[in-house]
């Protein structure tokens, strides 16, 4: 790649940060380029050196606060004239709801994920109350005439808690993948503002 | 590394690079490369929180027809090494107590 066109790729990818912090960021890579040309690599040589032009972006990006995105999202790229400003309040009940549609659909996607994570945790924990049950209605039917049923409630409790432990780990793995989801929509949702 | 600590090791290696004459990206990057790698865009972070925080100062200057900037430390810069030396001291020693302890349980 040339360095107009790695240049050019990054200033792309930064679009969505304010102009003079991309530029600066652009101009920081282009001086490192003609340094690394100037000690005799090639140019192709100098640009592989600063390493793939979207794991910059994305790592710039990640450093970026969410609230300079949307900032520089929501910063008209020139003055506005008086029929757009009226326009633009006129179209609030329209475009406002939308976004706050938007936000809301995010929020619903998040409520979704982490009340599956709530389910299986109370399924658990159900199990476990069975196992605590059988085990004491097991005690005390043993402890009275009829041992044969105590034995089966005994049993009974056992094999609950056997299954609790089981879908404990279950548990612990589905909290975990919520997680991530939540880290990378959290992220998707982001990139929207770039 | 526990990230904090790497954090505030680089900006001690970044200001040590610059602390004899003012320095430039590349060379900048290029003289830590036997002690720690350094990415141009962490670089670039760092370069941006220490003038932030008054420990460098930036100045462009003309170089084979383009423009490159130069970093030159501060007086709070040079502090800043010095704190990192006094507190590296006191780590040792700390270190030197958690060793001795491993010695006597070998």
């Amino acid at each position: 790649m040339t360095k107009q066109a790695f240049l050019s790729r990054l200033e792309k990818g930064l679009s969505g940060l304010p102009r003079e912090e991309a530029a600066a960021r652009a101009a920081f890579y282009s001086e490192i380029i003609d340094d690394r040309m100037e000690e005799g690599l090639s140019e192709e040589d100098a640009v592989a050196g600063v390493g793939p032009v979207d794991k910059i972006v994305a790592q710039i990006i990640e450093e970026t606060p969410f609230s300079t995105l949307a900032k520089q999202k929501i910063r008209p790229k020139r003055p506005m004239s008086a029929w757009e400003i009226i326009l633009l309040i006129l179209g609030s009940p329209l475009w406002l709801s939308l976004l706050i549609a938007l936000f809301a659909v995010v929020l619903a996607v998040f409520a979704v994920i982490w009340t599956v994570v709530l389910v299986f945790w109370i399924v658990d924990l159900v199990l476990f109350c069975g196992f605590l049950g059988g085990a004491a209605g097991g005690v005390l039917l043993l402890a009275g005439s009829s041992g044969f049923a105590g034995l089966a409630l005994f049993g009974a409790g056992i094999v609950l808690t056997g299954l609790s432990l089981l879908l404990f780990f279950v548990c612990r793995a589905v909290t975990l993948f919520a997680a991530f989801l939540t880290r990378k929509i959290a992220l998707m949702f982001k990139m929207l503002f770039v | 590394m526990d990230v904090q600590l790497k954090r505030g090791l680089l900006d001690v290696c970044v200001l040590a690079a610059i602390k004899d004459e003012e320095s430039y990206g590349y060379k900048i990057i290029k003289d830590m490369q036997p002690y720690v790698r350094l990415s141009e865009s962490t670089l670039y972070t760092i370069l941006k929180r220490l003038e932030d925080a008054g420990m460098l100062t930036v100045r462009n200057a003309l170089h084979g027809g383009r423009l490159r900037k130069y970093y030159r430390i501060t007086a709070s810069g040079r502090k800043r090494i010095d704190d990192f030396k006094a507190d590296w001291e006191e780590i040792m020693a700390v270190y030197r107590f958690i060793t001795k302890e491993d010695r006597r349980y070998d």
